[in-house]
């Protein structure tokens, strides 16, 4: 079975130093992966590159084995299959919860469905579905998103990640802003529903949150500091780190 | 059901189906190879020095007369709209009633276009260079008066009280607590004024009021296309510096957006404004020199052409419903082609970068290019009527409504549309999902405020027989009928003032934001 996404030495050149620098990295199908690494490490921009919208200047993307489509249909179907949770969620705040759960099939649905979803509830039991795997009140789906609580926008934001149907799942320091007690629900959740056949990549600013990852890949301006299991890290790998940085 | 936002924004191009359903029916096809010819000289415009030299006068004198109007308008509006404030009345005497009076009385010098006033001031003083000034300053003070008292009005008050109740008098009081708060904002605005000031001093020069304007309509109507372009290209030019000047100096002096739906702080760089502003003062006093502006010269009034006695029977026999539903009907149409097409494009040319520029390209011609003489190439090919004199009006509020589109795309849900791109969403959709869902109520609420400028604006295409109360009103100056005028005049002033509450309302209402982070106030006033 070909990995879920390989990335082979990519370089991303930025103004004074390299964004990423020659970064290689596996994702295999049921792997739960944290990102590590101080700010302006490169985590971000890691992320950018794996969902598509950052393209290397050096490097190959291949996803499920195969490099990156040229054509711009074939390289949407691939990018439909990948997720990302965004850290400021990006809900459209004038739609309902609905409309944002059905926005996330826009690739898979042509105009006519988008136009129409934009004016009458579309594939109603699907987006319950996807609510109710998160613990949401179906009857959310006919509120507009900025009429919700800062713990139900992320758990929308979710939902529509699930809406989706991605085989990866990206997130940028999904528990950068939120309370302790939030930011732990949201990892549990994002461990659950990140089990086979999808994987997840996610990046962490806080190193004690390592529970539940099968991997940790740290990475320090730019460049691959170690890529191994969980249980092998030591504390003196992570002091290395952060070391000289703010974490 | 009820339609969400991002469709809200492509319901008004709807108006392509009946519009695209009659225009074989309108079309005569005679001079298709006139368009040709005139598409064809864009590209080898006429370089000769004596044009080029016509050209360049006239270019002069309409930047000369924008500048002058607009200064004026500034000067007048900053007057008339602090003596209109209700806020500035309740402090000074404690009653806010004469504020309303002044109100009524300027919504009159609002309600016509300035090339009525431009014709009506021609028909008192002749042609004389203050004349085209004066057109453009009084209904541009009126409405800058308009917009500086609505601003000072929705201004908070909590400071004002402060002061006040800590002994100020009043007018410092005033000046500390609301003119910090106000001045960004009336500087976007005047910015914005002057470009406005720049297309209308065009369009006067259309109807003989001096300047580039004349030149460009004579070259099209004796078929001189390559000397057309060679003035069209200049302009387009000057245009373009001028939007790119203004914009540079409202991002570099962090001024409020027009479109902009956040409250920007008061603006940084003090000494540079000043240094502006008086800069501005020599450079008027050697444009009024130059174009040998006397404002005497308006006193001197010369005798009225012979007026036929009056007749109101037959002012009253004027066919005054169709008149009316003609000029209703031409707004609508240009207003709903307008902000129906410029959404409709974006999509359209989304996924090419090409495309975009050209987008562009297209609406500046459509900012630059004055109404009439756009009615003027649309009669090569089309019939005289309300139809052909919507695509002109269309046409041209299209490019400015494009403008201001495309700048307010580049500034609002920029987020949500790379959430979408990044999940394969495919550009259009990603625009339309992303991008226009913040932006549809802003953008509606201006569409309002635009429809409200074409009805004021549709007797400039009177000219083409559009069939409207325009189209009468040019006749009756042409043909001294001073009854008629004055009905016309009347008829025309009241039906703008219907229309300005009409889209007032609708402003309002799609200003109501539901959540929070808008500002009506702001999005209400500073784009007019």
């Amino acid at each position: 079975m070909p990995s879920l996404l390989s990335l082979e030495s990519i370089t991303v050149r930025g103004r004074t130093q390299p964004r990423l620098d020659g970064v290689s990295l596996q994702l295999e199908p049921g792997e739960r992966v944290a990102l590590l690494g101080p700010s302006g490490a490169g985590k971000s921009t890691l992320i950018a590159v794996a969902n598509g919208l950052l393209a290397p200047d050096h490097g190959q993307v291949r996803w499920q084995g195969e490099p990156r489509a040229r054509s711009r249909r074939a390289r949407r179907r691939q990018q439909a299959r990948i997720g990302t949770l965004w850290q400021d969620l990006r809900l459209i705040e004038e739609l309902t919860v609905q409309q944002n759960l059905n926005a996330a099939r826009l690739a898979a649905w042509g105009w006519p469905r988008a136009l129409l979803n934009l004016l009458l509830p579309l594939d109603t039991p699907a987006c319950a579905e996807v609510l109710q795997r998160l613990d949401l009140d179906p009857a959310l789906l006919n509120q507009p998103v900025s009429a919700l609580s800062g713990g139900q926008r992320q758990r929308v934001a979710l939902a529509r990640l699930l809406r989706q149907e991605p085989l990866l799942l990206l997130a940028d320091e999904p528990l950068a802003s939120l309370d302790p007690r939030l930011a732990a629900d949201l990892l549990t959740l994002l461990l659950e529903l990140a089990g086979p056949p999808r994987g997840l990549l996610l990046s962490l600013h806080r190193p004690d949150l390592l529970t539940g990852f099968d991997r940790v890949v740290g990475l320090r301006d730019g460049r691959l500091v170690f890529d191994q299991p969980c249980a092998s890290l030591d504390p003196g790998q992570l002091e290395a780190l952060y070391a000289g940085a703010e974490p | 059901m009820r339609p969400a936002a991002p469709l809200w924004v492509l319901l008004p191009a709807l108006v392509l189906l009946p519009v695209l359903a009659l225009l074989p029916g309108i079309s005569h096809g005679g001079g298709w190879e006139l368009v040709g010819q005139f598409a064809a000289a864009a590209l080898q415009p006429s370089p000769d020095p004596l044009v080029l030299r016509s050209v360049l006068g006239g270019l002069g004198v309409t930047a000369g007369i924008a500048l002058l109007g607009w200064a004026g308008s500034l000067v007048l509006g900053l007057g008339l709209g602090i003596a209109s404030s209700r806020v500035v009345w309740r402090t000074c005497t404690g009653s806010a009633a004469p504020a309303g009076w002044i109100r009524r009385l300027l919504a009159l010098p609002r309600s016509l276009h300035e090339l009525l006033w431009g014709l009506l001031l021609l028909q008192l003083v002749g042609l004389q260079p203050e004349v085209a000034v004066v057109a453009i300053a009084i209904p541009f003070g009126a409405l800058v008066a308009r917009v500086v008292s609505d601003l000072l009005d929705t201004l908070p008050t909590a400071s004002l009280e402060a002061l006040r109740s800590g002994g100020a008098p009043a007018p410092a009081a005033l000046l500390t607590a609301l003119g910090p708060p106000l001045l960004p904002q009336v500087i976007s605005y005047s910015g914005y004024r002057l470009e406005c000031a720049l297309r209308s001093a065009t369009l006067l020069g259309v109807f003989g009021l001096g300047g580039l304007g004349t030149e460009l309509r004579l070259t099209l109507q004796s078929l001189a296309f390559r000397e057309l372009w060679t003035g069209l290209w200049l302009l387009l030019l000057l245009m373009l510096l001028l939007e790119a000047l203004l914009g540079w100096l409202r991002r570099r002096w962090a001024m409020p957006a027009r479109l902009g739906l956040r409250q920007r702080s008061v603006g940084r760089q003090a000494r540079e404004l000043v240094a502006a502003g008086l800069a501005l003062l020599p450079l008027l006093a050697v444009v009024a020199w130059q174009l040998e502006v006397e404002p005497a010269a308006l006193l001197q009034w010369q005798g009225l052409p012979p007026l036929g006695p009056s007749d109101w029977g037959a002012v009253a026999a004027l066919p005054w419903p169709g008149l009316i539903a003609n000029t209703v009907l031409l707004t609508v149409l240009a207003a709903a082609l307008a902000v129906g097409l410029a959404p409709l494009l974006l999509l359209v040319v989304a996924p090419w970068p090409i495309g975009g520029a050209l987008v562009r390209g297209l609406w500046a011609l459509g900012r630059l290019w004055p109404p009439p003489l756009t009615a003027l190439l649309l009669l090569f090919v089309l019939q005289p009527g309300v139809l052909t004199g919507a695509l002109a009006l269309g046409f041209h509020n299209l490019g400015i409504l494009g403008r201001l589109l495309l700048e307010a795309t580049e500034t609002t849900g920029a987020h949500q549309q790379q959430a979408l791109l990044a999940a394969g969403g495919g550009p259009r959709l990603a625009l339309l999902y992303g991008r226009f869902s913040g932006l549809a109520r802003p953008y509606l609420a201006y569409g309002a405020y635009r429809a409200d400028v074409i009805l004021r604006e549709s007797v400039v295409v009177g000219l083409v027989g559009a069939t409207g109360l325009g189209s009468q009103l040019l006749e009756a100056l042409s043909s001294f009928a001073g009854d008629q005028l004055l009905a016309l005049v009347l008829a025309y002033a009241l039906l703008t003032l219907l229309g300005e509450d009409l889209s007032d309302r609708a402003r309002l209402w799609l200003l109501e934001t539901p959540h929070g982070d808008g500002h009506p106030q702001e999005a209400g006033g500073a784009w007019r």
